[in-house]
């Protein structure tokens, strides 16, 4: 039965082969020529006003990133119950209703506790 | 394509609740926002009056048999909903008084409670799951809660790490197991398992994931080790949440998918897990020796009883109707006699705490003079953890043993006096307990304390109800004896 | 609601009528003693009730208790039982009224433990359910280990949960025993579960597991460490209640439930429980020699006159078996007179170094004369009650196994030795240090506390009929169902073949 599995990780040993082999290939074989403006970090062409890597990146993206997460993922459940919306009938539209009805009070909840404001 | 409204009745009050708790926090200010708590206790009660509804109703199939509300599921969605009720009512000041994140708390128990309403009911891996996290990750942040609290934060860690990873074993093997027998539904499962499947190895291999996986939810060795931190870091409600009802919803889920699902496999996992309840109540007991700290040694004691609930699933052999149903019914009555007793020394426990931050066993000394209610209750529960007779323990080690003798295995009197040996090493330390309290004078600074009329109402109820039950039995024993698991169609 | 039931109820109710009784300690005291003297009244009405000649149990009362494993909350009494009871009814009361002045902290707590104990006691006695049986066998752990944990002495912790722990892992064992006993019958009921037919492997284990449980009790030879911890530690009452009553449960259990229940065993097994008998009145005895507590020496003379007990219980002959019924009694009345003798000196003297004692006699003549004649009933002289116990007992054996009589007769004398020597050594002597010349003699109420076992003392002594007519009717029975009684004395090597 894991035969039938062989085609699948043939082409996983192939992937993962190409993806290290050109790596590896190209350290190897590529010309190099740095100097410092190659070297320096890219901030939109204007000069990098502090060490990259001490940076510590604000809570708030982090809060934005899930906000966005969350509700994007729940919007995805939209799609399939438009599709067979009118199939569905009554039946659908109650418990599509209910669904974004519970959406409605956690963005309420974000709103109130300031999850959207910036500072 | 209806839906049966009524078979999920509690669920859908507890939702509205939770929704309804969220909104008034946001709405309420200052002091009125202690209003969330009698608002969350009047939806448990609606929850419990749907529930006793539903004990009239059973079985109940809903969701094309994904769902079934039959007597086991309603015995335990009563012993949820009941263990909610007593674990508002001891929040009430320890969250007011702490200036904690009152409607988010209130908020999450009851989500947590969602999930192990839901968890009885499934009759499907998806469900199940489903349920599964749904009392896991409300957990992870309550567990959290005191954030400034360096040990609350380190439990809320350990317990979302060992959380997640247990989560991930349990999806893992049911994975597998859908691979394998081509459904997620419970009765397929069990009816591909009876077939030819049920011998290849590493389908039993992933059945064994799945069973470790709710080892982590009940704390069984050596699945345990998270739960002595976590629940010295957490809020003391939130402790009570996660050694009573949490391990309860964790026992549901292993009760239903041990002995709906993989029943014909009962000779693989039976032994594993006879096993692993004898290292956990001996190893439980022996650690909770060594306690100083009277939450860690309620801890421990509570690895301790899983280890006791474990044995009747050691009993298990497949296609043994009598033996496994005696299994199910002595394990749901120990964990109604263990959420009983169990609350009500995690409330006294905050009725001390919470005044003078104390948790040192040293520290209860003299409590029978500075609060002869607390003591008197602390007494009782101890000697009913312990198995004393005339409290409700002992007749949880009763059924435990009844079902051992059943249909009598080696085995099962190897358990079984493990099981006796035990009980007398735990009375050693609850003994200690009781003994600072009653023999040991109070602390020259020590206050008498005047417990909440809320915990002390808690205190009350569950005292006369240990000894109570430890009177007449048969007030619980009578209605788990019709419980059978309905099947899914 | 019959007597046996209300013999129950009113201790009970007394103990929770308590809760409710503010902080007035007398209104406490008179409530206790009430209930536990209507218990005794109620006890007395049982035995004007009760039918010598039948030997069988009687007086039936039946509840339902736990519908779904069919036990029952049933009760009856036979002879033996009935003995216990009345002693039980008896003994409590006046412990009551000894400890009425001497007990102030926690009275509630302390009178509510007694009429527990008494409950709890009595329950054990009627119980004729294996399951409502242990309850009550178990449930005399918690208000005994209260009462030394509390009110003990200098050593009560550790003396306390060692008590609670011994009795405890025995009393499991008999649990898991009973439970199996359960599968095989289906039921809890004595009656049923005697006519089961267990084979002889099965009868041992269980044997043994029974012998255990009621071994630590008794308390028997290697299981007994537990006992002169927890007599030298109690307060007075507990140690009066524990000699007097709580030993007895184990002699009880063994009679009522591992003779008849596994005969074959007990026939088999006999032999070895008369060593372990001999063993221990021999080392109780020769303990007790070497003790210089007074209170630990007489507890260690318990453990020699349980072994008596014992001896006599397994020599399974009526006349060893009767007596040693007869036996319990008197080491309840003689044994607990000592022990409040002993606490009343105590409060006088805050020591029970015998060396610390010395010519008594002249200052106290009352409680020395009281000593004595107590003593004398201890060591079996012939006309008070020891004697009519003892004697029989060694008797009996003798017809059974002459080695094991004769053995015991050496713990007899060596109680004289004991006993006597401590007398002497604590009431006679010259008259030394001012703590000696100012001991004053007993009040009045300590007089009339101990005044009922003295009358029992002698009139037992003098004329024990009564006690025998009541008692060898259901000793027979026990004995006809372990298939040895024929009046035909025993040869155990004989029968172990058949067994």
């Amino acid at each position: 039965m894991l035969s039938e599995y062989l085609p699948i990780l043939l082409l996983f040993v192939i992937a993962s082969a190409f993806a290290v082999g050109s790596l590896v290939v190209s350290s190897l074989v590529g010309p190099r020529a740095p100097n410092p403006t190659k070297l320096a970090a890219y901030e939109s062409g204007n000069e990098p006003l502090a060490d990259v890597k001490g940076t510590r990146f604000s809570v708030k993206f982090y809060m934005v990133a899930m906000l966005f997460l969350i509700f994007d993922i729940e919007a995805v459940f939209l799609y399939p119950w438009a599709v067979v919306l009118r199939e569905l009938g009554w039946f659908g539209l109650v418990n599509m209703t209910v669904f974004v009805l519970v959406l409605g009070v956690a963005f309420v909840y974000e709103i109130g506790r300031g999850g959207l404001e910036w500072d | 394509m209806a839906i049966d409204w009524l078979a999920i009745a509690p669920e859908v009050a507890l939702t509205v609740t939770a929704l309804l708790v969220l909104a008034a926090d946001l709405a309420l200010r200052g002091d009125a926002k202690q209003l969330v708590n009698p608002l969350a206790m009047i939806g448990t009660v609606v929850a419990i009056v749907f529930a006793v509804v539903l004990w009239a109703e059973a079985p109940r199939v809903a969701f094309e048999g994904q769902y079934v509300v039959d007597s086991f599921a309603v015995a335990f969605k009563l012993l949820f909903l009941g263990t909610l009720l007593a674990i508002l009512a001891i929040s009430a000041r320890y969250f007011a008084e702490g200036r904690y994140f009152q409607g988010e708390y209130y908020f999450l128990l009851l989500t947590a409670f969602i999930g192990m309403l839901l968890m009885p009911s499934a009759r499907d891996l998806l469900v199940l799951f489903i349920a599964l996290e749904t009392v896991s990750v409300p957990a992870f942040v309550m567990v959290g809660m005191r954030k400034r609290d360096l040990y609350s934060s380190e439990a809320a860690l350990k317990f979302f790490l060992i959380g997640v990873l247990s989560a991930a074993l349990m999806l893992f093997g049911m994975s597998m197991v859908y691979g394998f027998t081509g459904t997620t539904r419970l009765e397929g499962i069990a009816q591909a398992l009876a077939g030819d499947a049920g011998s290849v190895p590493l389908l039993l291999g992933s059945v064994m994931l799945v069973i470790v996986g709710f080892g982590f939810k009940i704390s069984a060795v050596p699945f345990h080790f998270w739960a002595p931190d976590t629940y010295a870091g957490s809020p003391l409600p939130v402790a009570a949440m996660l050694a009573v009802a949490s391990k309860a919803a964790g026992f549901a889920g292993l009760l239903t998918i041990a002995f709906v699902a993989f029943e014909p496999v009962a000779d693989v996992w039976a032994p594993v897990l006879g096993v692993l309840a004898i290292l956990t109540m001996t190893l439980g007991n022996l650690v909770a020796l060594q306690q100083r700290d009277l939450i860690r040694l309620l801890a421990y004691s509570s690895i301790a009883q899983a280890g006791y609930m474990l044995i009747p699933f050691g009993l298990a052999r497949p296609g043994a109707e009598v033996v496994n149903q005696a299994a199910v019914r002595a394990v749901l009555f120990y964990l109604i006699a263990y959420a009983v007793m169990n609350v009500g020394a995690f409330a006294v426990a905050i009725g001390v705490n919470r005044r003078t931050g104390e948790r040192s066993i040293r520290d209860y000394a003299g409590l029978g003079t500075r609060s002869p209610l607390l003591a008197l209750a602390m007494t009782v529960f101890l000697l009913s953890l312990g198995g004393a007779p005339l409290t409700v323990g002992l007749w949880a080690k009763f059924a435990i043993i009844e079902a051992v003798a059943v249909e009598v295995t080696v085995f099962g009197l190897v358990m079984a006096s493990f099981l006796v040996v035990n009980s007398v090493i735990a009375f050693f330390y609850y003994l200690r307990v009781i003994r600072e309290i009653w023999f040991e004078p109070a602390a020259a600074e020590a206050p008498r304390l005047q417990p909440a009329l809320s915990l002390s109402v808690v205190v009350v109820v569950l005292m006369v109800g240990t000894i109570l039950l430890g009177v007449l039995p048969g007030l619980v024993a009578d209605p788990t004896v019709v419980t059978t698991f309905a099947t899914g169609g | 609601m019959g007597m046996i039931t209300l013999t129950i109820a009113l201790p009970l109710l007394g103990a929770l009528a308590i809760g409710f009784i503010g902080d007035d300690r007398r209104n406490v005291k008179v409530v206790a003693l009430a209930a536990s003297v209507a218990a005794f009244v109620a006890s007395l009405v049982l035995v004007w009730q009760f039918d010598v000649t039948d030997p069988n149990l009687q007086l039936v009362e039946r509840f339902t208790w736990i519908p779904t494993i069919g036990a029952e909350l049933a009760f009856a009494v036979d002879g033996v039982s009935l003995v216990l009871i009345v002693l039980t009814t008896f003994v409590t009361p006046l412990i009551l009224l000894a400890s009425w002045d001497d007990i102030s902290d926690r009275m509630h707590a302390y009178t509510a433990a007694f009429l527990i104990l008494q409950a709890a006691a009595v329950g054990v006695f009627a119980a004729t359910d294996l399951l409502v049986f242990y309850v009550f066998f178990e449930f005399t752990l918690v208000p005994m280990y209260l009462l030394i944990g509390i009110w003990g002495g200098a050593g009560r912790k550790a003396a306390a949960v060692k008590f609670f722990l011994y009795t405890l892992l025995g009393g499991l064992l008999m649990l898991v025993a009973i439970l199996y006993l359960y599968a095989q019958t289906g039921t809890f009921a004595y009656d049923a579960i005697r006519q089961v037919d267990l084979s002889l492997t099965e009868q041992r284990w269980l044997f043994v597991a029974f012998v255990l449980a009621f071994g630590v009790k008794v308390p028997v030879f290697p299981l007994h460490t537990w006992l002169p911890d927890a007599h030298t530690e109690a307060p007075t009452g507990g140690s009066v209640f524990l000699a007097g009553i709580l030993l007895k449960l184990g002699t009880f259990g063994l009679l009522r439930y591992a003779l008849p229940l596994f005969p074959d065993a007990t026939i088999e097994l006999a032999p070895w429980l008369l060593a372990i008998a001999v063993v221990g009145i021999l080392y109780g005895a020769i303990v007790a020699l070497m003790q210089s507590d007074i209170k630990r020496l007489i507890a260690y003379s318990s453990v020699s006159h349980m072994g008596f007990v014992v001896l006599g219980t397994f020599a399974l002959n009526v006349t060893a078996t009767s007596a040693s019924v007869v036996q319990m009694v008197n080491h309840g009345l003689s044994t607990g007179a000592l022990f409040l003798l002993i606490g009343f000196l105590y409060e006088r003297r805050h020591t029970r170094q015998i060396a610390a004692f010395g010519g008594l006699a002249k200052r106290v003549p009352i409680m020395a004369g009281l000593w004595l004649l107590v003593s004398l009933s201890s060591l079996a002289l012939p006309g008070l009650n020891g004697f009519v116990g003892e004697f029989p007992i060694l008797l009996g054996t003798f017809q059974t196994n002459r080695l094991a009589a004769v053995l015991a007769t050496f713990g007899a004398v060596l109680a004289a030795l004991y006993l006597l020597w401590a007398y002497q050594r604590m009431f006679h002597g010259p008259l030394e240090g001012a703590d000696n010349e100012h001991t004053t003699d007993l009040r009045p109420r300590e007089i009339g506390v101990l005044v009922p076992f003295v009358v029992l003392i002698v009139a037992i002594g003098v004329y024990p009929q009564p006690l025998f007519d009541v008692v060898e009717p259901a000793v027979e029975r026990v004995l006809v169902e372990v298939g040895v009684s024929d009046g035909l004395p025993l040869e155990p090597a004989a029968v172990t073949e058949e067994g």
